[in-house]
């Protein structure tokens, strides 16, 4: 984690209280019971720098992207923005100057536009909302030269998003979340709903225009070939935190985290057909009620007594950083 | 802008065009609009002028339809005991069962598509409190709500009022009783669209929440709202004319269908059917067709049933 973040979080954490009916807890003198979607997450991502955040379903990945944009107010923790402090529950005014800084592009590009809206007042969106442009011909200007940026053509302005292809539909809700010039993107799974060709093209795109505008990326996925090749440092996720986090060529060169090492082994590779795998079994644990200890101990082969007792903390370990028991130990080879 | 772009842009398909290969529907949406332009060009298309006293005798009252024994061919369809022309009273009765009808399902829908939509995305504490008082009311049968709410306008307003505010009262009464179905039906529809990326989008721009509900939420709302009204509309013309049978409605200075069919109800056993039969008939007729228009609508734009 290099000096100068652009985006920086502390003890970032998000309860969820579940939707118990009021009067049954009454009845039944139930305390109301939280889901700990992000249980303590500490992150700093550079200006210019891509920080993928990878992890099964429902380990807090997506929820940690949406604090970070402000779509959801944190329980606990903080987050700076380029040095200030961005507070989602500020007022809408206030928030107006870091919001422009930032954008988020959605995974299902068939949700994340409006389809009753034309595509130039989807792009235009921002421009609105910021009052960035003066004229209707300067608006006009700006979603002409927003379309040509993510490889359509101006005269897709007038057209409606049914009448575009899923990646297409992507590259219309890249050029949204560019409109307002921001620094930093959150991309929440913004691949993975597409086909594997155009999953490609998009990508490339993002990595264009990363170096074209010096865009600071947090990209969550669960697809690690796709990781490997966007990410600067990829920050492992399970059950809300992070288990581990590493520059890219390191994390995959060498991973140290049981899981870590686990996850790397789920990936298909085509040169070892044969080699025996051992399979993850069991389930991510249930936020209701997460495991004491650390969380992956009931998957974990190497678990041993302090695991189940004791939460390890992340720790500086061979350029990375590992929340291991057994690694701090020496108990698991590297 | 074609009626069928106009349909797309509005429903985001054109199958309302499947109107002309439905024979019933297509019936429905002809006497609709028939009634329609006969309400709106009642005060030309009327033969009399039943509520100018100068044209008014009474040797014409309980005269029968033309064709009947006893007819007069000045008079279609006969005259009431004042010897004013059924058919004249009918044509600007419907006028005014048209225009509560009308007026009070604008009132309901406007009403329930404001909660509704605001509940949904708002949420908390606002969305159960809306919701709730909803359910409550719909515990309560409509036409008694309208019934309270009219009665309540008559003892609070001045005497001098009452008959000039009649018809506004009805209106009002008639539209608050409505708005629980549009609250529902729209507050489900903004659950669903709230929850789509397109709004977090907007959300992390930071657009002003009100402009998320007009921008966003409304146009998805139109549809099924106005299935509803359709429907509705239906509904509000029988409140309409069931409160001017019991009295409470429409003055008999400015008659709605109900109140020549309260009028006539007191002659039906002696004889003189067709004071309130032909009031009657032009009611079912308008209502069924309605009716049928509103639930072709319904049909038609949910793809579930299709």
């Amino acid at each position: 984690m290099s000096a100068l973040p652009l985006v920086e979080a502390r003890g970032l954490e998000k309860r969820f209280a579940l939707a118990t009916p009021w009067l049954d807890r009454i009845l039944a003198h139930r305390p109301r019971r939280f889901v700990h979607a992000v249980a303590g997450v500490d992150l700093s991502i550079a200006r210019g720098r891509t920080l993928a955040l990878v992890g099964e379903s429902g380990c807090g990945k997506s929820t940690v992207g949406r604090l970070l944009v402000g779509l959801l107010a944190p329980s606990a923790g903080l987050i700076r923005f380029d040095g200030r402090d961005f507070d989602a529950r500020a007022g809408r005014r206030a928030l107006a100057p870091l919001r422009r800084r930032m954008q988020m592009i959605f995974q299902d590009p068939y949700a994340s536009l409006n389809p009753r809206w034309r595509v130039r007042d989807i792009i235009a969106e921002p421009l609105d909302a910021f009052a960035l442009t003066r004229s209707r011909r300067e608006r006009m200007e700006r979603v002409a030269e927003l379309l040509l940026q993510v490889g359509l053509t101006p005269a897709d302005a007038e057209k409606y998003p049914h009448q575009f292809s899923g990646g297409q539909r992507q590259r219309i809700s890249i050029a949204r979340a560019l409109a307002s010039r921001p620094d930093f993107l959150v991309c929440d799974e913004p691949t993975s709903a597409l086909d594997v060709s155009v999953q490609a093209q998009i990508l490339n795109l993002m990595m264009d225009l990363q170096e074209k505008f010096r865009l600071t990326y947090l990209f969550i996925s669960h697809n690690l070939a796709v990781v490997r090749l966007i990410a600067d440092e990829v920050a492992v996720m399970y059950a809300g935190r992070i288990l581990e986090c590493a520059p890219s060529s390191l994390l995959f060169a060498r991973p140290l985290h049981p899981y870590t090492r686990l996850l790397l082994d789920t990936v298909p590779d085509i040169d070892r057909r044969h080699r025996s795998r051992s399979p993850l079994a069991g389930e991510v644990p249930s936020p209701i009620d997460p495991p004491p200890g650390c969380a992956f101990h009931p998957r974990c082969p190497w678990a041993f007594a302090r695991c189940r007792s004791e939460r390890p903390e992340l720790r500086a370990a061979e350029g990375a950083y590992v929340a291991c028991h057994g690694l701090e130990e020496g108990r698991i080879p590297v | 802008m074609g009626v069928r772009a106009a349909i797309r842009a509005l429903f985001g398909h054109d199958r309302v065009g499947g109107l002309t290969r439905a024979p019933a529907p297509m019936a429905a949406a002809a006497i609709t609009l028939l009634f329609l332009l006969a309400a709106l060009l009642a005060p030309w298309l009327a033969p009399h002028d039943p509520f100018d006293p100068a044209t008014l005798f009474l040797a014409d009252a309980f005269l029968p339809p033309r064709w009947a024994e006893g007819g007069d061919a000045r008079f279609l369809l006969g005259t009431d005991d004042q010897g004013r022309c059924l058919l004249s009273s009918i044509l600007l009765g419907m006028r005014i069962s048209l225009l509560v009808g009308i007026a009070s399902v604008l009132v309901s829908a406007v009403i329930g598509t404001v909660l509704g939509v605001s509940a949904g995305y708002i949420g908390g504490i606002y969305e159960t409190l809306v919701m709730r008082a909803a359910d409550v009311q719909l515990t309560i049968p409509g036409i008694l709500v309208a019934l309270t709410l009219s009665g309540i306008a008559r003892t609070a307003l001045p005497r001098e009022l009452v008959e000039a505010a009649a018809i506004w009262v009805l209106i009002l009464a008639i539209g608050i009783s409505g708005w629980p179905h549009y609250a529902r039906v729209t507050r489900g529809v903004a659950l669903v669209e709230k929850s789509k990326d397109y709004v977090a989008a907007a959300r992390v721009i930071g657009v002003h929440p009100l402009r998320i509900m007009f921008k966003h939420l409304l146009p998805n709302v139109i549809g099924p709202v106005l299935v509803l009204a359709t429907i509705g509309l239906a509904v509000a013309i029988i409140a309409e004319s069931t409160l001017s049978f019991l009295g409470v409605g429409a003055p008999p200075t400015s008659p709605s269908l109900g109140t020549l069919i309260r009028n006539g109800n007191d002659y039906l056993f002696s004889g003189e059917w067709w004071i309130a039969f032909f009031p009657s008939l032009a009611l079912v007729t308008l209502v069924l067709a309605v009716n049928l228009l509103g639930d072709w609508l319904r049909d038609t734009l949910n793809p579930k049933l299709r």
